[in-house]
């Protein structure tokens, strides 16, 4: 942009200046209006819920001495939101890589194994698996604590899904990297490890971000065993007992809405990071 | 004198297409071998066989005195084959440096990771074989902003760091833009005069006739001729081979 000012002063402009600088403009323009477009959304969203008549439009009126109340205990229940995803992507991230590997083995009980798992979670729901784990599992005398039975279940769900991302990741790394490896004569637990793995996981960085963000919100669902006091517990508690869901839940929503925009950014900064990075 | 790689009677099948055919070849020491030959030949079969990159059917491979025999079940002896891999070094068409990793990380990966060689000695041993190919001065640099050229001759001087007793070179420079096979061809003409034994599949012609001191002739599976260039460039006596060689004059006018 500096040259180009500084162009203007003196030389004229050639023809592929002009076309660069037309197409600059016409990019610059669409993101002002997408921007100018949220924010008039937002202004209608916060409109709607002013409680105010205007033009004969009766808005929804929220109780926000409610709201100032409850903020305090249902803003408590960030921390262990963030406290369940992440164990449970720890989980996951750990079981995703144990069936993928699995995926590459030819000793057919472990193949079997990591085929069978990923299609016994991938085909029961999530809320099920929760159940299973808080409420199933007591009958046979192995009663976990809520938090535990809910890390579990998301990671073992999630570990499933995500096997198909280590999975992907383990196949983009060329054939030609392991001949390589090998021919130097590394043993095959090396070339995994020094060779394999690493170009795999850096591809897989992005899209377990993905699943990360995704699972801040599945992490509700915990809520159902009524143990742990995540933000979806906290609001519907207080929502229920006041009769007040809709303040409640709104507040919530705005929580997990702030964590995942939070979220969404420090994943686009960490994929240009490895996007520009010496490959 | 001993040769230093011995096939005997090597046969390789892939399914039921057999791409080797009782092949016998002995390579002495600091000799320099081409195999070339129209491509589906099996030259690069046979160069990988002797890696064992490709697992041989039948037959015996020994280099420098470790013996490995083939079998229809493709039951290698492990400790063997390592024993023979790290006496060859490889330079492949794709280069397959470890992107992951610095120029200099890529040359001492092998020597630390399977020698136990100590980093030190190692970063040492590197950087020599790295100045030797004319690369030291791109040590710290990642291989995605290497040129071809500089790609391959990082991928010989990894190959020379385990210090092998043979090099094998699969195409190395078939993959390359044609003003960089020239520098590519100078490191391996600098390896040949250092006394290396090497076996080489290409395509280059020019290298055949003047860097080898044997250049072997290989279609449909088997070696269809076994000369000093001088000799096989100027007197061919198979068709197949005249063939080649007329389709390279061709070129060359």
């Amino acid at each position: 942009m500096n040259l180009s000012a500084k162009k203007d002063s003196n030389t004229p402009k050639s023809q592929a200046d002009l076309i660069f600088e037309a197409q600059q403009r016409k990019e610059l323009q669409f993101k002002a209006n997408v921007a100018l477009s949220w924010a008039v959304l937002i202004i209608i969203l916060l409109f709607l819920f002013s409680g105010q008549n205007f033009l004969g439009i009766k808005t929804i009126k929220l109780d926000t001495t409610f709201i100032r109340d409850n903020l305090v205990f249902i803003a408590g229940g960030l921390g262990e939101t963030i406290k369940i995803s992440l164990l449970s992507i720890a989980l996951a991230t750990f079981l995703a890589l144990l069936a993928a590997l699995g995926r590459l083995s030819t000793f057919p009980p472990i193949y079997a194994i990591s085929t069978f798992y990923v299609s016994l979670i991938r085909g029961t729901p999530l809320y099920l698996q929760i159940f299973f784990f808080f409420l199933a599992l007591p009958q046979l005398g192995i009663i976990l604590p809520g938090l535990w039975a809910g890390v579990i279940a998301l990671g073992l769900n999630y570990g499933a899904y995500m096997s198909e991302i280590f999975r992907a990741g383990l196949s983009s790394v060329g054939k030609g990297q392991r001949e390589a490896a090998i021919a130097l004569g590394m043993t095959p637990g090396q070339t995994m490890r020094r060779i394999v793995l690493p170009q795999a996981l850096r591809f897989a960085i992005p899209p377990t971000g993905n699943e990360f963000i995704a699972m801040t919100k599945d992490s509700a669902l915990v809520s159902a065993t009524g143990f742990v006091h995540e933000l979806m517990w906290r609001s519907t508690k207080v929502g229920r007992a006041q009769f007040h869901n809709l303040e409640a839940l709104i507040m919530a929503a705005m929580f997990y809405w702030a964590m995942t925009l939070l979220l969404s950014y420090l994943q686009s900064r960490i994929e240009a990071r490895l996007s520009k990075g010496d490959r | 004198m001993v040769p230093i790689v011995k096939i005997s009677n090597l046969d390789k099948y892939f399914g039921r297409l057999h791409v080797l055919k009782n092949i016998s070849l002995e390579v002495m020491p600091r000799e320099v071998v081409c195999l070339i030959g129209r491509s589906g030949s099996g030259k690069s079969t046979l160069l990988r066989c002797i890696n064992f990159l490709e697992t041989p059917s039948r037959g015996t491979i020994e280099v420098d005195g470790v013996k490995v025999e083939g079998n229809e079940k493709g039951k290698l002896n492990r400790e063997l084959v390592h024993e023979v891999r790290l006496r060859t070094g490889m330079v492949f068409q794709e280069f397959n440096l470890f992107p992951h990793m610095s120029v200099l990380e890529n040359v001492i990966e092998g020597p630390v990771m399977v020698k136990n060689m100590d980093r030190d000695k190692a970063i040492a041993l590197a950087e020599k074989n790295l100045n030797h190919v004319d690369m030291l001065w791109k040590k710290d640099e990642y291989p995605m902003r290497l040129s071809g050229g500089q790609k391959q001759r990082v991928a010989i001087a990894r190959a020379l760091t385990m210090e092998p007793k043979v090099m094998l070179f699969d195409e190395p420079t078939s993959a390359l833009d044609p003003e960089l096979i020239g520098e590519v061809l100078t490191v391996m003409k600098k390896l040949a005069l250092d006394g290396m034994t090497m076996l080489v599949v290409t395509h280059e012609m020019g290298f055949a006739k003047d860097v080898a001191d044997r250049v072997i002739v290989m279609g449909d599976g088997e070696l269809i001729e076994d000369a000093k260039p001088s000799d096989l460039f100027n007197n061919p006596q198979d068709p197949r081979t005249k063939a080649l060689i007329d389709r390279y004059r061709s070129g060359e006018q």
